[in-house]
């Protein structure tokens, strides 16, 4: 399997990319993977509800400041 | 299966381009449609509740989604997935073009992280606070010094001390840690 040659650390940028964080030049060659890694697609959706989930922690936090 | 692709296009086979010089409105507009109001209420948490900043985070957005249809083949999900990082990113740039201080960029340290008020307290931050603190150090730090503080990965590298490889890599594991323990609990699916 091509997936068995890669390096399990390629697939690790579908982190930063759920939550946005990704630096703007890695962004595309992670589109690119993603294309053809079902792997990162499923954890892709899978993380899709993290950034929601974390806005409420940082909402909560920052109202606590004036 | 959702695909926009397949729904543009079908609408390009439909309309000759230069029969319809509202085409692209057209297009702008189910966009909004489809993912106008969701992505708003996400992008006023980044924005301070600043809606009119909001809005326009949410039309560049939708902008970028539609010059770059042709690419975007993916099915709902991920195309949402995109929605969000591209307008994380449009946040992010309008702060440092504004040079404005985000006030959640100076959140509260890694111990005392997202203790929410009292009187603001809901379900899922107070659970989601509590998982992020029973996650390692290592883990923890690397959530709180990307997405909570606003910071690409190779700003919060920079800031820790480590290459970006590895904050990318502790970030993948964190979330995999973070999603097992909300899901545990019944806050994530
Ligand atoms: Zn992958």
């Amino acid at each position: 399997m091509l997936s068995d040659e890669i390096p399990e650390s390629s697939h690790h940028d579908v982190a930063a990319y759920a939550l946005g964080v990704l630096d703007p030049e890695d962004i595309q060659g992670f589109e690119l993977h993603l294309v053809s890694c079902e792997r990162c697609r499923i954890e892709l959706n899978e993380f899709g509800e993290l950034p929601g989930l974390l806005n409420e922690v940082k909402s909560a936090s920052q109202r606590v400041r004036p | 299966m959702w695909l926009v692709r397949r729904q543009l296009d079908t609408r390009f086979e439909r309309l000759d381009p230069d029969d319809d010089p509202d085409r692209d409105d057209r297009l702008i507009r189910e966009l909004y449609q489809e993912f106008g109001g969701p992505l708003l209420r996400q992008v006023r948490q980044s924005t301070g509740n600043d809606l009119q900043w909001a809005e326009d985070v949410v039309q560049e957005t939708l902008l970028r989604a539609w010059r770059n249809a042709a690419k975007l083949t993916w099915e709902r999900g991920l195309l949402w997935a995109w929605l969000l990082t591209v307008s994380r990113r449009i946040v992010i740039d309008g702060r440092r073009r504004r040079g404005v201080r985000p006030r959640e960029v100076e959140p509260p340290e890694a111990d005392t992280v997202a203790v929410p008020d009292a009187t603001d307290k809901t379900l899922a931050a107070i659970v989601v606070a509590d998982a992020l603190r029973g996650l390692s150090p290592d883990h923890r730090e690397v959530i709180e010094q990307t997405y909570l503080r606003d910071r690409t990965v190779s700003e919060a590298a920079e800031i820790l001390g480590i290459p970006p490889g590895t904050v990318k890599s502790r970030l993948y594991y964190a979330l995999r840690a973070l999603r097992g323990v909300l899901k545990e609990r019944g806050v994530a699916s």
